[in-house]
């Protein structure tokens, strides 16, 4: 018999499902009070009363909604815009010279102090959030974009001007799948960003959103429901990913 | 008539690093017939690879005094239907398989699909890379990859292919061999094939002519016909004498070339106050 390689995924499930079975033991034999762990199989019970609208949790698909769309809006502008700023800092020397510092600086500053400006400016609801999330998405796309776009070697642009192409088809055929690897990891950053910026929004300034079951749970000491929404916020991240490491099996070679 | 011809073109740029004018390439006269086999040979930073793409209508020259013309017309920028352009690397697209790589050029001129596809592989067929089509070019050798690129530029079924010592990166084996397919394909499909070298051995082993360059400012110091009878054996006495006669007029100019890299790197160790 041959030893055979482990398969990274069946590592990583021992791995989880390791931690899960100490977390178990764990929270099930210790002292500690309920208040402050609740052991994985309430969590997991509590996702699917949650789900089914059992549970205390008030509004969940309402505030669920809430989020996700918060999410794809921020996302959508996160990506759109911060694209459309690297495209422009990489294509024109004069713009990037004299912009990109000016971003390097707001990058530099924690984006939370700006928070309650929003709030000021935009009042409570959805919209400081959305703002908040493409505030913490947007520089690591635009930087991203920028870098890739830069990077391209100049012998892949010479080889498509020898044969004919003209500037714009030289960008669609060229330079953007040579840059697209950089890109789309800036994208996959990005969108980590945007999350944490819309959720940590609606941690703020208690109103709508999967971040204020969070809050709500946390106050009144509904542990299970804590953790289990918290897993439910997470997937939204997960799900996030899974759809970039789609995206670049299909394009990145 | 000549296919290529180049009269009194010379080729000035400001250096970055010294703020000066620098001349590269001084009142350069030179033809190509067609079917021609010509080697640009000279001594490294001697203008070479530059009046190739000057050729190639990939860089400007001076204005005013020379000009280039090919096909009896007025180089003002690439001419794909006239010439394909082959880099020291390969250049293949990582995104692109083999096939899609070497069709790269024909999309540019609207071919349709299939007769793209149908003089794609004929190339691949002619260099043996048919099998390779679907493959990625990574997945590919160096000597395998080079020949892609051959396949690319031979697909444009221009009448001109420069090339800028596209064998320089390879192993010796290597360049003898793709050296062989190169003048097994020339030979069957006729092009003018203008050749940048720096190599002694690649020139005498290749060219039908020979231009020798000066150090820069480039000039050309001989041109010399090769007549050699094909195929040619690298190492036989005629060789031997061929590659002498060359060396004996680039000896001097390499020296000058090698000096002058030395003293620019002495100058970058001890900038002047």
């Amino acid at each position: 018999m041959t030893m055979r390689r482990p398969r990274p995924a069946i590592a990583r499930l021992i791995f989880v499902g390791g931690i899960l079975v100490l977390w178990e033991v764990f929270a099930r034999l210790s002292h500690v009070s309920p208040i402050l762990l609740a052991p994985p199989s309430k969590v997991f019970a509590q996702i699917f009363d949650i789900a089914l609208l059992r549970g205390e949790v008030p509004d969940f698909y309402a505030n669920a909604l809430t989020t996700i769309g918060e999410v794809v809006a921020a996302y959508a502008i996160t990506a759109a815009l911060g694209m459309l700023v690297g495209i422009a800092f990489a294509s024109s020397k004069v713009i990037g010279d004299a912009f990109e510092p000016v971003l390097l600086v707001l990058y530099a500053i924690p984006k939370i102090i700006l928070y309650p400006v929003i709030i000021l400016i935009l009042g409570i609801g959805v919209l400081p959030n959305i703002v908040f999330g493409v505030l913490l998405g947007i520089f690591v796309v635009v930087f991203n974009t920028t870098a890739g776009l830069r990077q391209v070697e100049p012998n892949y642009i010479a080889l498509a001007r020898s044969v004919g192409y003209g500037r714009l088809a030289i960008f669609i055929k060229v330079v953007l799948p040579a840059a697209a690897p950089t890109i789309l990891a800036g994208l996959r950053l990005g969108f980590g960003y945007t999350v944490i910026g819309v959720v940590t929004g609606e941690l703020l300034v208690v109103n709508t959103g999967l971040g204020s079951l969070i809050d709500w749970a946390a106050v009144n000491y509904h542990t299970p429901e804590l953790y289990a929404l918290i897993l439910i916020t997470l997937c939204i991240g997960v799900a996030g990913n899974s759809l970039f490491s789609l995206l670049e099996r299909r394009w990145v070679r | 008539m000549a296919i290529i011809e180049v009269t009194n073109v010379s080729k000035t740029h400001d250096d970055v690093a010294s703020g000066r004018k620098v001349r590269t390439l001084d009142t350069i006269s030179l033809s190509a017939k067609e079917n021609d086999f010509l080697i640009l040979l000279g001594p490294s930073g001697c203008g070479k690879s530059t009046l190739l793409n000057i050729i190639a209508g990939l860089t400007p020259y001076d204005s005013g005094v020379g000009e280039v013309r090919v096909g009896g017309q007025l180089v003002t920028g690439p001419n794909p239907k006239l010439m394909a352009y082959m880099f020291q690397d390969p250049v293949l697209y990582p995104w692109r398989t083999v096939l899609k790589n070497v069709e790269f050029g024909l999309e540019a001129q609207g071919i349709d699909k299939a007769e793209r596809k149908d003089r794609a592989f004929k190339y691949l067929r002619m260099v043996g890379l048919e099998d390779f089509a679907h493959y990625y070019p990574r997945q590919l050798s160096g000597g395998m990859a080079q020949r892609v690129a051959i396949c690319r530029s031979l697909a444009l079924e221009t009448d001109i292919i420069l090339m800028d010592e596209p064998f320089g990166a390879l192993d010796e084996q290597s360049r003898i061999i793709l050296g062989d397919e190169l003048i097994e394909i020339w030979r069957q499909v006729r092009r003018t094939i203008v050749f940048v070298t720096h190599s002694l051995t690649e020139a005498v082993y290749l060219g039908e002519r020979i231009a020798v360059f000066s150090a820069r400012p480039g000039r050309i110091k001989a041109e010399i016909v090769n007549p050699l009878p094909r195929p040619r054996t690298i190492g036989k006495p005629e060789f031997s004498q061929m590659v002498d006669t060359l060396w004996n007029e680039l000896k001097g100019e390499s020296l000058i070339s090698i000096k002058r890299a030395k003293a620019e790197q002495d100058e970058i160790a001890l900038p002047h106050e």
